[in-house]
């Protein structure tokens, strides 16, 4: 323990071989989150690395003592969605081209090699499936999940119970996972009304005046 | 197998049976998902990163001195 009136002197002599030691020892748990994110084993480990250099960083915000894991966690997280929003920036918006590319891409590392469950895992949302891989895969307890994601512990488990449901039909249901030409059914029209959704909050459609 | 079901269910057990075949699927997803996270946790740390880590001290050793 630290008295908390005066700062700790700093002793990186000492303090980073254990440190060195542990990120080391939680780089294989990195690699399963990072591959979880991107679906693609190339971006992952591209992605777990720059994610180590900036824990390197940041090394002296870590506070001893708490989970080494979940701040990793964050910070690759962050790193993820930092690295795609840039994509974005750099690239003019194409809709069909963004689909067709790197949605492509991964989908048929996805079909080649894993089960239909991971398979469907695209098909979540990016929260959905970050908080159900945190929860239902990484072992973290609700609480560390919404630490990582930045959210409330309530909004994590309907996250996740919602990512849970969304599977199941998923993988009942539909035919998006069979790899077929055709256009999933039914998701422009699922894509509209979310829109008129967010358009009309809370205004009833049917009856008015 | 489903009009069987219908037939030999009753209203009252009906919501208990389609729970507990819904967390029996949920218990199976989680199963898979844990077994892709961990296939992935198991595999040997590409040597990629020990080299980063070794440039990383590199780093820091020169900044000391």
């Amino acid at each position: 323990m630290m008295p908390a009136s005066t700062p700790a002197p700093r002793t990186e002599k000492a303090e980073n071989p254990d440190f060195k030691t542990e990120l080391l020892g939680l780089v294989p748990f990195l690699r399963a989150f990072a591959r979880s994110l991107t679906g693609n084993p190339e971006a992952a480990d591209d992605l777990a690395q720059e994610t180590l250099v900036k824990a390197w960083q940041s090394r002296s915000s870590f506070i001893p003592g708490t989970n080494l894991k979940a701040w990793l966690f964050t910070i690759l997280r962050n790193q993820f969605y930092s690295d795609r929003r840039r994509a974005w920036r750099q690239a003019p918006w194409d809709q069909e081209a963004a689909e067709r590319i790197p949605g492509g891409a991964d989908d048929q590392i996805y079909s080649a090699e894993l089960s239909d469950t991971v398979r469907a895992l695209r098909h979540l949302s990016d929260e959905q499936r970050e908080a159900l891989i945190l929860v239902g895969a990484g072992g973290f307890s609700y609480e560390d999940a919404a630490a990582i994601c930045k959210c409330a512990v309530g909004t994590v488990k309907s996250r996740v119970a919602r990512a849970r449901k969304t599977l199941i039909d998923i993988l009942d249901g539909d035919d998006r996972l069979e790899g077929s030409e055709r256009p999933p059914e039914g998701d422009a029209a699922r894509e509209i009304m979310a829109q008129l959704d967010k358009l009309s909050p809370g205004e009833p459609t049917k009856k008015r005046g | 197998m489903t009009q069987q079901w219908e037939a030999t269910v009753s209203d009252e057990e009906r919501p208990n049976e389609k729970a507990r075949a819904i967390r029996a699927r949920q218990r199976a997803i989680g199963r898979e998902l844990r077994r892709m996270y961990d296939d992935v946790a198991q595999e040997q740390v590409p040597d990629d990163f020990m080299d980063l880590l070794q440039k990383i001290d590199e780093a820091a050793e020169a900044k000391k001195s």
